[in-house]
């Protein structure tokens, strides 16, 4: 008996692998929420096109090393990645994605209907369709901006209606006021020496007129405008919790949801977890506002903060065509707005115009409006050594200049000096 | 003449293949590496080979060396408190006392965890808002000490706690290296020492620590090997921050190697540390046979 039950069990297994048939497509994705609301299409696109899918998730922290491993070594593990916008000039460069726009049937993809599609484009060819977007900018509760109590002592105090702050100084002054600690914070930030605390700066530096970078790719960011942003930065921590100089993005929502803050400098995806009522104590009581500028500044169209994730085609893709039919239901306006509540800013402006999205995301005219104020920038710049730029040089400089080891000066200087070498030594002084 | 072929040699052949594949290679083929210039993320600038630039470059900046630096001061830091508290704990635990196999087990327990869930773990332990040691400093009177910045973001404190961390995980690993050792010693050599009237101290002096001696060597030079190659607990508690305050070798070849992708620079960094694993090694070995 117990053999017949070996043998049963080794045929089983042996039959799968004999039988099995790889999916039509296969996916790849990181493990997010955005992740599961494109997840929750695929059954649906299956029945309607016969088209199977394997979804394989990897968490953010492993993904990227992952998938390049996956290239490099020539291996023809996935069909459509979906990515971070910023990693496709990488891969586009190192031809390991295929450009959507040159595969038949691409114009179905409208893309004219995509914010920031020249991010993606490259050398006049299109290489990812964004599935989902967000802005870095304010979130902050509204139950404390509405308190009339709330109100009238800002009035009191500052001289102006309290009100999502447009500019800098306004957003510094509602961070004092809101400063009570232990139990209220004015702001959550993320000091951690991570690329989230280059955003804080980043932000600033752009708020303020600034550039990372010229037209010849030679490091701006240590002018005397980024010396500002980066000392604005440091009097951000004041009104923060100490904890904030540790914090990475999960902590920094984590302070959030737990009502310690009135605000938290972090990115749109934060108000999906905020106004989670399973999970945050200020559920229902998250907005959000675009990065505010200076006085100077205020009514000019400046660089923001932008993310968006979406489907490349891998070089090695066998059947491209069936990769966009894929792309072309999971990107369908009507199916964006869809899924939208679980966890997905869409990335088309006709999605994000439809009148049903406000009614499941009360927020989304207020990122439209950000959105449509501001120039779209990525984390980073779209080369190759971008992530590196931001790691390597900026994220430690900062780091150093926040713990008191070195003067803003130095420290913007020192990450210059370094960007400058990266670059020299890739080739991009020399042509 | 036929000469005979030793049948030991075919016994030996499966570990020295093992050793060939697992370690030869790779460590030549990284060797191979260092001595080019390879960025995976720009295939078309080829791989080219650019002799000694790459290491030029590490022992010109005054990033390696200030990392090196960093880096004994780890390893020394916490190799001597895994060793001291190892060695006490190792000498408590010789003596069988009501429950000793059930401590002996829980001490255990840091070692078995993953060194990711360890950095986790002491992450929140030193959490500003609701860690367990800053609540205790503030609960003796020592607040003040994370009242504007908590311990991992304290450019002085950071690397302490980094190695605190290190040290909590590796102490039962020394521990029963060194216990093991204890219980191998000859009795019948303090029941000499009884006999002659020597003290508890004396006997610890003259025959204890003597015999230990190769034990406690083993000890360190195998947590010293392991220690060099750092990571998770600097990766999850503080990025390599503040600053660069706790960015190890190990932690640098990280960053060249995956966000940079930079495969040749990387690799020298690679060498280097093995070099320091070898020089290390060496030191230890005439030590013991000293």
């Amino acid at each position: 008996m117990k053999k017949l039950k070996v043998f049963l069990v080794l045929s089983l297994l042996l039959g799968s692998l004999l039988f099995a048939k790889d999916a039509d497509l296969r996916l790849v994705s990181e493990v997010g929420i955005h992740t599961e609301a494109w997840k929750s299409l695929m059954d649906d696109f299956t029945k309607q096109t016969g088209i199977t899918l394997q979804l394989e998730q990897i968490p953010y922290a492993n993904y990227f090393d992952k998938l390049m491993l996956s290239y490099t070594s020539g291996r023809n593990d996935y069909d459509v990645p979906y990515v971070s916008g910023l990693w496709v000039p990488a891969l586009a460069k190192a031809k390991y994605i295929y450009p959507i726009s040159d595969i038949t049937g691409a114009k179905a993809l409208n893309f004219k209907d995509i914010p920031g599609i020249s991010i993606y484009t490259i050398d006049k060819k299109v290489y990812m369709i964004p599935f989902y977007q967000e802005l870095g900018g304010v979130v902050y509760r509204t139950d404390l901006f509405n308190d009339p109590v709330e109100k009238q002592k800002f009035k009191e105090k500052y001289g102006y209606e309290l009100q999502p702050p447009k500019t800098l100084k306004q957003y510094l002054d509602i961070a004092e006021f809101f400063y009570r600690p232990p139990d209220l914070y004015g702001i959550t930030l993320m000091g951690q020496r991570s690329i989230f605390l280059v955003t804080h700066f980043m932000q600033r530096l752009w708020a303020m007129g600034g550039k990372l970078f010229d037209s010849k790719m030679k490091p701006t960011f240590n002018s005397k405008i980024g010396e500002k942003a980066l000392e604005n930065l440091k009097e951000f921590f004041k009104y923060a919790s100490p904890a904030c100089k540790n914090y990475v993005f999960q902590d920094a929502l984590t302070e959030f949801e737990n009502g310690k803050s009135a605000m938290a400098e972090i990115w749109t995806t934060a108000l999906f977890y905020a106004n989670n009522p399973q999970i945050s104590k200020v559920a229902g009581k998250a907005s959000f506002v675009g990065f505010p500028r200076t006085e100077e500044t205020l009514n000019r169209k400046l660089p923001m903060l932008y993310i968006s994730w979406g489907f490349v085609v891998s070089s090695s893709t066998k059947d491209k065509q069936k990769a966009i039919e894929w792309i072309k239901f999971a990107t369908d306006p009507k199916n964006l707005v869809k899924v939208a509540p679980i966890g997905c800013i869409p990335a088309r402006f006709s999605a994000l115009r439809d009148p049903e999205l406000p009614k499941k995301l009360s927020w989304i005219p207020d990122f439209e409006k950000a959105l449509s104020n501001c120039i779209p920038t990525p984390l980073y710049p779209l080369i190759p050594e971008g992530q590196a730029i931001i790691n390597n040089y900026l994220a430690p400089n900062i780091s150093d200049y926040l713990a008191g080891i070195k003067t803003a000066k130095q420290a913007l200087d020192d990450a210059a000096k370094g960007v400058y070498e990266l670059l020299n030594n890739a080739g991009y002084y020399s042509k | 003449m036929n000469k005979k072929i030793n049948p030991g040699v075919f016994y030996l052949l499966p570990v020295m293949l093992f050793i060939i594949l697992i370690f030869l290679i790779p460590l030549i083929y990284s060797l191979g590496t260092s001595f080019t210039r390879w960025l995976l993320l720009r295939p078309d600038l080829g791989v080219k080979f650019i002799g000694l630039t790459n290491y030029i470059r590490l022992f010109k900046d005054i990033f390696t060396w200030q990392t090196l630096g960093r880096t004994f001061y780890f390893v020394f830091g916490a190799v001597s408190i895994e060793t001291i508290v190892g060695f006490i704990l190792a000498l408590t635990l010789n003596t069988e006392f009501k429950g000793w196999k059930v401590v002996q087990s829980i001490i255990l327990v840091p070692f078995m965890m993953a060194p990711i869930v360890v950095g986790f773990t002491w992450k929140f332990i030193l959490d500003d808002n609701f860690g367990l040691i800053p609540y205790m400093l503030k609960a003796i009177g020592l607040g003040n000490i994370t009242k504007d910045v908590p311990l991992l973001a304290n450019p002085k404190m950071a690397m302490p706690m980094i190695i605190i961390a290190d040290a909590w995980e590796y102490i039962p690993v020394v521990t029963l290296i060194i216990l093991a050792g204890l219980k191998s010693l000859p009795i019948e050599l303090y029941e000499a020492a009884n006999v002659d009237g020597a003290t508890s101290f004396q006997k610890f002096k003259y025959i204890t620590l003597p015999m230990l001696r190769p034990v406690i060597l083993v000890a360190v030079v195998m947590r010293t090997l392991t220690s060099l190659q750092v990571f998770d607990s600097i990766y999850v508690m503080t990025g390599g921050g503040p600053g660069s305050a706790t960015e190890t070798l190990s932690f640098y070849t990280y960053r060249e190697a995956f966000i940079s992708y930079d495969i040749g620079f990387s690799s020298a960094l690679n060498v280097l540390i093995i070099l320091l694993a070898m020089i290390f090694t060496i030191i230890y070995m005439k030590i013991i046979r000293g």
